[in-house]
């Protein structure tokens, strides 16, 4: 390598801008706004259920999460492959596009199931 | 072995400690959440390592799926134990912990003598291997030479699916009642016919936990979900009229201000 | 393999057809869970299931004989022993798959819960019940388990291998969590094997990646190619060997990876724990068999004897504790882990006749197993299975068919003379005599004793102590009794006149490379 590769210093340099704006504003904002606090400001503003630092059962929330999050890490992974697919498809020919149908129909019958087993309805 | 550039190691030497820290606190973190968090960030390191060696599909999906969708998927099993809870550090089978220490240490040595004795072969090196492009020439093994691996993983896909909604799906086994079958249902039932009232509406809060007043100033039970009821979450609305008055107290009541428009 | 340009790989679908029509009747059958109304679903999915696995074991004899090649860029072999493996996962599913469907006059397998996500013993448990909701579910699942046993055994290259097991894997850990009965105990039995199979794979992972540091390539032969000329690398040989073993080691439910096999046998649906004895460990043996007989063939006198002390423990191990325990299904997991011992006995015989015996034991093992499970699962006591020994008491005298049938195939567990069990022992020890492992004979001779006490004494308490107090055995319908008879049958009939099976055992021992 003919020495250091410089075509990335501007996205560094970008990213070195916004973190010193994020870290500037709320040092700004401490310092500039006016503190004068009372209950009623620190309250949930007029909707929405008070939120409780120590819920029931420490704070567990319901499965249905996990199942949608599940749902989508199968999908997910579906285009992990359509990705290097989309980016070539069109030097490897039919045998790859009938490939990559096929694989998606098989994955489409998961999404048939859990489609009609109401697995994406949120109740 | 090839010269880093500057730049490269730079990078190498403020991320890798970082990644190791990462790694540690999954380790050491007693607390699900931190341990998460902790497995994040090495995974979003490697991300940044791997694009760095110029493999960008395997960063990119490293990011993408590691600690995008995993991680995502991690953190809602954190939620689901309960974010609070802690692992419990006692020891079910004694001299578990010293037993397993050794043989991972012996594991290491093994892997690492392996290791050091090998003398490599040069390497064919990036130049070659990325001649058609990183992800071009990904794509021409997965949809050439491991075509079968490839639709095989679909099998796994669909299992992984279908496993999920048996084990976490409750499935609906009577159809849903919609907004004119409860309208019908309560007609018909002679109960609640205008429905139950709604929760409570004040000056600051008119969320589903704020119980309404009925004429004689009492608590409507009906108006709040007997859910958050059992939950203890029902606001009392003492409270709510005490922080109005208290807010009255440091501003001024403005409706006396303004010369009694009461 | 050239990165940079695109080769299309030859697929012969001749070859393949077998597995391709497993793993289509299993999306099917998910189509049908999608579909098709509740009710309706167990006599959809039954038929569907059998007729899938017969057309294709009709597709393998007929068809894929013809076919003998490596084929998909080199994933997958389909050569004698792999012909005849997927052969055997074939019939032994059948057989298996009509046991767990048994449905006890329901719409729905009685071994499996009809609410895998609700709450034990909750409302939301009772009213799917009482709503008839299913899991049909199970039939694709063990479709699917069924492809990857398939897969698995046949795969020419560590990466096909891999996902071959996870194939197989899933579905498993998935069946095992789904018991009807005592559901707090299958779900940590699903959990436990979900964890230490995670464990397993990630060792094997690892494996393929310091073989692949090694021989620059995942395909068999290329590794075999690799061991003699890359000299300087042996490094990442030797512990790559180790960590792919442990992963096929762990399926195969050999000590001291064996720790899974009782609480998993315990907790699964019991035939569950039948389909599991009896074709994941044809599935992992014939794993075992291929990469030990091609990728690691040059490497034979290294790894060898470190296999025979993995025999020699899992004989021992197994044998010993069989004979502590108070429970039915966790007494048939160590016999189980205790008959992977003798079957690795024949595997390192490094000839011919440790592979055809090895295959043969295979098969006979999983027709007794899996009709041992099917009958522990009629055994009921309180509106549970009655697994407890002290349960089992007196049933010559309540039921003698049951215990005579369970007596006999617990005969053939101990390996007595007219049963299958018999001549599956004398080909694994006279491999081992033959190639001079004299020692294992005699351990294993020595282990048979041990475990024909064990079934004995289980035998005693059927037959002469006083009958248990609230034990019921329940009428099953004809998909037990085939399963049952046929399972029983064949270890008698394999016993008598072994011949046949022998004879295709022995045209099975060439691998192709």
């Amino acid at each position: 390598m003919n020495g250091p590769d410089y075509s990335y210093a501007p996205l560094l340099f970008f990213a070195g801008i916004g973190a010193a704006f994020a870290v500037f504003s709320v040092f700004a904002a401490s310092i500039a706004g006016p503190k004068r606090y009372n209950r009623a400001k620190a309250d949930a503003y007029e909707c929405g259920i008070q939120p409780s630092p120590h819920a029931e059962g420490g704070g567990r929330v319901p499965i249905k999460y996990y199942l949608t999050a599940m749902l989508f890490i199968v999908f997910d992974i579906e285009s992990v492959f359509l990705y290097p697919f989309a980016v070539s498809f069109d030097r490897m020919g039919l045998f790859a596009l009938v490939e990559m149908v096929l694989f998606v129909v098989t994955v489409f019958i998961a999404y048939a199931y859990v489609w009609r087993r109401g697995g994406l309805e949120w109740d | 072995m090839t010269h880093l550039g500057g730049a490269e190691s730079t990078l190498f030497w403020f991320a890798a400690p970082l990644s190791v820290l990462g790694a540690l606190t999954l380790l050491f973190a007693r607390k699900a959440v931190h341990a998460a968090m902790g497995m994040a960030m090495t995974m979003i390191l490697l991300g940044i390592f791997y694009i760095t060696e110029q493999a960008e599909f395997l960063g990119i999906i490293q990011i993408f799926v590691y600690s995008g969708a995993v991680m995502m998927l991690f953190l809602f099993v954190v939620m689901l134990v309960g974010v609070d809870s802690s692992d419990s550090l006692v020891e079910t089978i004694r001299g578990q912990r010293v037993a397993g220490l050794l043989f991972g240490l012996a594991l290491l040595a093994l892997t690492i003598s392996g290791v050091a004795r090998t003398t490599f072969p040069s390497f064919i090196g990036l130049d070659k291997a990325n001649a058609s492009g990183n992800v071009s020439g990904l794509a021409n093994l997965i949809f050439g030479k491991y075509v079968w691996s490839f639709e095989v993983t679909s099998a796994l896909l669909i299992t992984a699916a279908v496993g999920a909604m048996l084990l976490a799906h409750r499935e609906r086994l009577r159809p849903k009642l919609s907004q004119a079958d409860w309208s019908r249902r309560r007609i018909r039932e002679g109960v609640n016919v205008a429905g139950l009232p709604v929760p409570g509406v004040y000056a600051r809060h008119n969320a589903v936990d704020t119980p309404a007043l009925l004429p004689d100033g009492s608590i409507s039970e009906l108006s709040v979900s007997r859910v958050l009821k059992a939950r203890g979450q029902v606001v009392n609305t003492q409270t709510l009229t005490a922080a109005t008055e208290e807010f009255e107290e440091s501003t001024g009541d403005s409706t006396q201000e303004e010369g009694g428009q009461q | 393999m050239a990165a940079d340009s695109f080769v299309q790989a030859h697929i012969d679908y001749g070859a393949v057809a077998p597995m391709l029509i497993v793993f289509g009747t299993a999306m099917v059958g998910i189509l049908v869970e999608a579909f098709v109304p509740r009710a309706s679903r167990f006599w959809v999915q039954l038929p569907l299931a059998i007729a899938g696995m017969v057309v294709s074991l009709v597709v393998l004899v007929t068809i894929s004989r013809g076919h003998e090649v490596i084929t998909a860029g080199g994933a997958v072999v389909i050569d004698a022993p792999a012909l005849m493996l997927q052969g055997t996962v074939l019939v032994l599913s059948i057989i298996a798959l009509l046991a767990m469907a048994e449905p006890l006059g329901t719409r729905s397998p009685d071994a499996f819960t009809q609410s895998g996500a609700s709450v034990p013993g909750s409302p939301a448990e009772a009213n799917a019940v009482r709503l008839g909701a299913t899991s049909t579910e199970i039939f694709p699942l063990t479709m699917f388990a069924v492809g990857g046993m398939m897969l698995f055994p046949s795969a020419s290259n560590l990466l096909v291998v891999f996902i071959a097991l996870e194939v197989l894997s899933l579905p498993l850990y998935i069946l095992t969590g789904l018991a009807r009965r005592r559901r707090l105990l299958s779900q940590e039995a699903s959990m436990k094997y979900f964890l230490l199979g995670a464990f397993s794979s990630a060792f094997f992972i690892f494996g393929a990646a310091l073989i692949y540091g090694f021989a620059g390539s995942l395909d068999f032969d290329a590794i075999n190619k690799a061991i003699g000329t890359n000299g300087g690398m042996d490094g990442l040989l030797a512990p790559g060997v180790l960590l792919v073993a442990v992963g096929l080691l762990f399926k195969a439910g050999a000590v001291p990876f064996h720790s899974w096999t009782p609480d998993v046998y315990q907790g699964a649906p019991t035939p569950v724990s039948g389909f599991m004895a009896a074709c994941t460990k044809v599935a992992a043996f014939g794993a075992l068999l291929r990469i030990f007989y091609v990728a690691f063939e040059s490497l034979r006198w290294t790894w060898q004897p470190v296999l025979a002390i993995v025999a020699l423990l899992t004989m021992v191990i197994g044998a010993v504790l069989s004979v502590v325990q108070t429970d039915i299904k966790r007494l048939l997991a160590y016999s189980s882990i205790t008959h992977a011992g003798f079957v690795l006995v024949g595997l390192i015989a490094l000839n011919t006749v440790g592979i055809s015996g090895t295959l043969f034991y295979l098969a006979a093992y999983g027709f007794s197993i899996i009709a041992a499970f099917a009958l522990v699962a009629l055994v009921r006591s309180g509106g549970t299975e009655a697994t407890h020994l002290s349960q089992w008491a007196g049933l010559g005298k309540t039921n003698p068919l049951l215990a005579g049938t369970f007596s006999f195939l617990l005969l053939a567990f101990a390996g007595i003379p007219l049963t299958s069990g018999f001549v599956a022992k004398f080909a694994i020890f006279s491999a081992a005599v033959g190639h001079g492992a004299t020692w294992l004979a005699v351990v294993g001779m020595a282990m048979s004793a041990v475990t024909a006490f064990v079934y004995v004494k289980v035998i005693v308490l059927m037959y002469f102590s006083e009958p248990a107090e609230g034990t019921a055995v329940v009428t099953p319908s004809a998909l037990t009794g085939i399963s049952v008879a046929v399972g029983t049958v064949l270890t008698l009939l394999l016993g008598i006149i072994p011949a046949p099976l022998f004879e295709m055992t022995q045209h099975s021992t060439l691998f192709l490379r």
